[in-house]
């Protein structure tokens, strides 16, 4: 099993492994630049520049070069340096602060980590520069004593893009542009030195001359430089031999540093990534498709916020099905409020950004206070969504009909009343704020729902499979129109009353409720565990999407009149679209297998078969009381199924889904459970869910790990998975009994004598020994009783 | 060129015995750090640990004795220059006079272990609080760091306020701004200010956590 890799085996193991993550960042970061150092291109025609680099650096060898301006403190070295040596109008330059802290001391990264200070650079200039972002390279974790800190223990470069504006060209050749930067930096081992320095370099602005001239200076510097520091070339020759490029002769001595450090940028590309925060832990989950990194050992996660996790303690790290779920320890001072997490993954060679988000599908309490710039975003995506629904297959087909029989009509819509006109409309707005309305009331019992919860209810599936059935007969023209039956459904979606458009509204949400459309699920899940105002206002701007296109064809003329004109092709259209019906029929009844097994699917098919046969008799038969008895028989159909779909328990989910949790797992049970404990025997409870990713951690960590297999095929020893990705009163009422608003929930009892409720982060030992705890105390029990 | 070649053989080397060195330490302060992690947390509304430990005065003093006050926790090192930026600036001191006057008991803790920054003896304790003109209640040495680690107490300054039941009711960083700048504090919240005036007027903390900041403890490895 490769699962095995990941495990947390014993705090022997934790540290090795943290030793080795360390110590190979630790390496490359110190070796690299060494490497960069011999490799780096030494060019016939002697280029100077690249003989500087991170490690060679230092201030004896660049008093006289241009573009540079330096300092020293206790224990480190800072200077400000720029890549090119005249700034060109219009373009994007690159200037830095290089820090050169002494061996074993360490300046920070933008997060300083448990203790220490970002280095702040606040720039300006004597002209209309704008200074971007710093560019932070790759950190390394350093522990100090207790803590760990994120930075360099070596030479690091903090560069910045810098735009120089078009206008900066004058008249006057010989425009100096003044940039000064004003420095504040810490620099510690295990005790810390603030430094304080302003730092200013002049640089030319472009023109041919000033070219030339500033290159002449920064070579005959470097020249004279290089026979001080004993430097110097094969051939003896000199820059002067062969002219560089304009951009080479642009290059300031200092350009191999800037390109030196972009190699250990992380990639400028965000990714997103989603998180739970837990009692102690904080659980990341990044996509890690289309994404190569080293392997997990030696990945970490770096939190831009240094308030929100405990920095020094190890990260839990397991990359499964390209998902890269890390554990990371929470701060005691993070509240849990954050509406996105800043991260940075890094191998210690590469790294990539990313913005977590919370992981909606949980039930973890969200900030409920949404910007009103993105609730307008929300509300604007949810319209869109409601129109999109309109050509779903489940939905168009309905509307279709109301089009078509809107031909039909006598009335013209100039004379019909406003709440004729309007009845569709008011069919579809009431619908979806029932739906809201129901689920603010869920929620506020303490449950939370999404759109289409009603489908984890089998009941509702079959409901639906005979309702789309049905609709298919229809559209077939399987029904025959009068018998009263087919005449409910015909009117429903093709009669020219107020009352028939207001079921049209009602049924074309019924028929949607299965369906998403893009767009939508990221409003609705929004909907969900907002206010209940946010709630409506979601849901309305849903409703008003999706209503809009027949609305105009029932208000305006012109729209109805650019509908094509009835004929032949209407009835072979109608019967085309019984075809996106079935469709329906059939993934409904794919749904149902999923919650009742196939088995059970066979039985509703077949009984959908019947029901269609009954129909198709109710209308070829003649006699009124045959067709009420046919009608009859294909209501028990329906009925047949839905007491054989209430009676027998769903399928368990744990044993068709491929998790990774024991085979012999007993589904959670309340009764069961009861008498279990009643028997004095040791239950584990394990209450966990599809979509939730510490489950999944832990499942993997702990409850995949032989050890803990075999001790939960002890005997008297039972364990019982509760699953909750389709929410059920009795799981919410034994996590309600718990206090817990959603899984994971680990619960071990020994009998009825007492329970342990375990940490929402497992190793393989806090299960076992639980376990072992609950054994102990059931022998002692029985001594004493005995 | 031999010469230069020589003495980049030399930088190397002595770089490498260096990060083989660090990488040691790296484990130690590891092993360190995770058993210390393990340690159990401090919670807000929950009874602060209780302890005894010796001030610059030789006498014994526990958090007990003050069951009936509110009780400020600071923890110090005066080499640290977070902690210089407070003292210079009169502010640490300012506060302590203010609520000492209050009746708040105010206890300097330091848990510098020997040889390390910050660790004092009792006399040049009582110099810096002269000199400084700080006005503790008591100035207490955790050399163990065993108090330091009850409280997880992480940096200097740390800062915690007890109520007269002996709960905790707040823990974190003395002020907003997170800098060893002086020129920051007038624009900071100074959240034991704060903090203490809503306790001492009968209401309840705002903020009761807040990431402290400034320079690590340096507790004995």
């Amino acid at each position: 099993m490769k699962t095995k890799k990941a495990r947390i085996t014993d705090a022997l193991c934790q540290i090795s492994k943290h030793f080795l993550l360390l110590a190979f960042l630790f390496l490359t970061l110190g070796v690299l630049p060494s490497f960069a150092q011999v490799q780096s291109p030494q060019t016939d025609n002697g280029q100077l520049t690249s003989e500087l680099t991170l490690e060679t650096f230092s201030l004896e060898n660049i008093s006289s070069l241009p573009v540079v301006d330096a300092t020293t403190g206790p224990h480190i070295e800072v200077f400000l340096i720029s890549e090119d040596l005249v700034l060109a109008p219009g373009e994007t330059t690159y200037i830095g602060v290089l820090l050169k802290p002494e061996v074993l001391w360490h300046t920070y990264w933008r997060n300083p980590g448990d203790s220490g200070e970002a280095p702040v650079i606040n720039m300006s200039s004597s002209h209309n520069l704008s200074f971007g972002e710093i560019e932070w390279p790759l950190p390394s974790a350093i522990p100090v004593a207790h803590l760990v800190n994120y930075g360099y223990e070596a030479e690091n470069l903090l560069m910045f893009p810098v735009q120089v504006p078009v206008d900066l060209q004058s008249a006057n050749s010989d425009t100096i542009v003044d940039i000064t930067a004003d420095l504040s930096w810490l620099v510690c081992k295990e005790d810390c030195i603030p430094g304080f320095a302003t730092l200013s370099i002049s640089m030319p602005v472009f023109t041919s001359n000033s070219v030339a001239s500033q290159i002449e200076k920064s070579s005959d510097n470097i020249s004279e430089k290089t026979s001080a520091t004993e430097i110097s070339f094969k051939d003896g020759s000199s820059t002067k031999n062969s002219l560089p490029s304009a951009d080479e002769q642009n290059n300031s001595p200092f350009a191999a540093l800037f390109q030196q450090t972009r190699e250990l940028l992380p990639s400028t590309e965000w990714q997103g990534g989603k998180h739970e925060i837990n009692d102690k832990h904080i659980v990341v989950e990044i996509d890690m498709k289309d994404k190569s990194l080293g392997s997990t050992s030696k990945l970490m996660l770096f939190p831009f916020r240094s308030d929100i996790a405990q920095h020094a303690a190890e990260q839990i790290i397991i990359l499964e099905d390209n998902k890269l779920r890390i554990i990371v320890e929470k701060s005691i001072y993070f509240d849990g409020q954050a509406e996105s997490l800043k991260w940075l993954l890094s191998d210690g060679t590469n790294g990539f950004y990313v913005e977590s988000t919370p992981n909606i599908a949980s039930l973890l309490p969200l900030s409920s206070k949404q910007g009103s710039e993105a609730l307008y975003i929300y509300i604007i995506m949810a319209f869109i969504g409601g129109l999109i629904l309109n050509v779903m297959p489940c939905v168009l087909p309905i509307l279709s009909m109301k089009a078509m029989a809107m031909q039909h009509s006598q009335h013209s819509p100039l004379k019909i009343g406003r709440l004729h006109k309007s009845a569709y409309l008011l069919g579809v707005l009431a619908c979806f704020n029932a739906f809201a309305l129901l689920v603010i009331l869920l929620k506020s019992g303490g449950q939370q729902v999404g759109w289409g919860f009603h489908m984890q209810e089998p009941v509702v599936i079959v409901l639906l499979a005979f309702l789309f059935a049905y609709i298919t007969l229809v559209l077939l023209d399987v029904t025959q129109m009068g018998t009263r039956l087919a005449g409910v459904g015909q009117s429903l979606v093709s009669g020219d009353t107020a009352g028939s458009h207001f079921a049209t509204g009602v049924l074309a949400v019924i028929v949607a409720s299965p369906c998403t459309a893009p767009f939508m699920a990221a409003a609705l899940g929004i909907a969900m565990v907002s206010d209940a105002y946010v709630t409506f206002a979601i849901f309305n701007a849903l409703a008003l999407g999706f209503a809009l296109p027949l609305t105009l064809l029932f208000l305006s003329a012109k729209a109805k009149s650019l509908l094509p004109k009835p004929g032949q092709w209407m009835l072979t259209f109608k019967h085309w679209l019984a075809f996106p019906m079935l469709a329906t029929v059939i993934w409904l009844a794919w749904v149902y297998a999923g919650q009742m097994g196939h088995q059970m699917q066979f039985l509703l098919l077949l009984m959908i078969l019947s029901f269609a046969m009954f129909i198709w008799s109710s209308a070829k038969v003649k006699s009124n009381s045959m067709q009420i008895v046919m009608n009859l028989l294909a209501l028990a159909s329906l009925v047949a199924v839905i007491y054989v779909t209430v009676i027998v328990p769903p399928k368990q989910t744990s044993n068709n889904s491929q998790n990774t949790s024991v085979g012999a797992s007993i589904a959670f049970d309340k009764k069961r459970l009861q008498s279990l404990k009643d028997d004095g025997q040791v239950v584990v409870v394990n209450m966990t869910a599809d979509w939730c990713i510490t489950c999944k951690v832990n499942e993997h960590v702990a409850f995949a790990d032989s050890t803990v297999q075999d001790a939960l095929a002890q005997e008297n020893v039972h364990y019982m998975v509760g699953d909750w990705t389709n929410k059920n009163q009795p799981i919410l009422d034994y996590l309600t009994e718990y206090k817990r608003a959603g899984v994971p929930l680990y619960v071990v009892y020994a009998g009825n004598k007492s329970e342990q409720v375990l940490p929402q982060i497992l190793t393989p030992n806090i299960v076992i020994e639980s376990i072992q705890q609950a054994k102990k105390e059931i022998s002692n029990d029985q001594i004493n009783t005995n | 060129m031999i010469k230069l070649i020589q003495t980049k053989q030399n930088k190397f080397s002595a770089k490498w015995l260096s990060k083989l060195a660090m990488g040691a330490a790296m484990c130690l302060g590891l092993s360190f750090g995770l058993s210390s992690a393990a340690n159990a947390g401090i919670k807000i509304g929950e009874p602060a640990p209780e302890f005894t430990l010796t001030n610059s005065m030789g006498e014994t003093v526990s958090l007990n004795d003050y069951k009936g006050k509110h009780v400020v926790l600071e923890w110090t090192n005066h080499q640290c220059p977070y902690v210089v930026k407070h003292y210079d600036s009169d502010n640490m001191q300012s506060l302590q006079r203010k609520y000492t006057d209050k009746d708040v008991v105010w206890l300097s803790i330091i848990s510098s272990a020997p040889g390390k920054q910050g660790y004092v003896k009792a006399d040049e304790a009582n110099q810096l609080t002269e000199s400084r003109k700080a006005d503790p209640n008591h100035v207490l040495f955790d050399p163990e760091g065993d108090v330091g680690k009850a409280y997880t107490a992480k940096t200097t300054p740390h800062m915690y306020i007890i109520n007269p039941e002996g709960i905790l009711e707040y823990a974190g960083g003395i002020d907003s701004i997170k800098s060893a700048n002086p020129k920051d504090i007038p624009k900071a919240v100074n959240y034991v200010d704060v903090g203490l005036s809503a306790l001492l007027a009968g209401q309840s903390i705002e903020k009761t956590l807040t990431p402290p900041y400034g320079c690590s403890i340096k507790y004995k490895s």
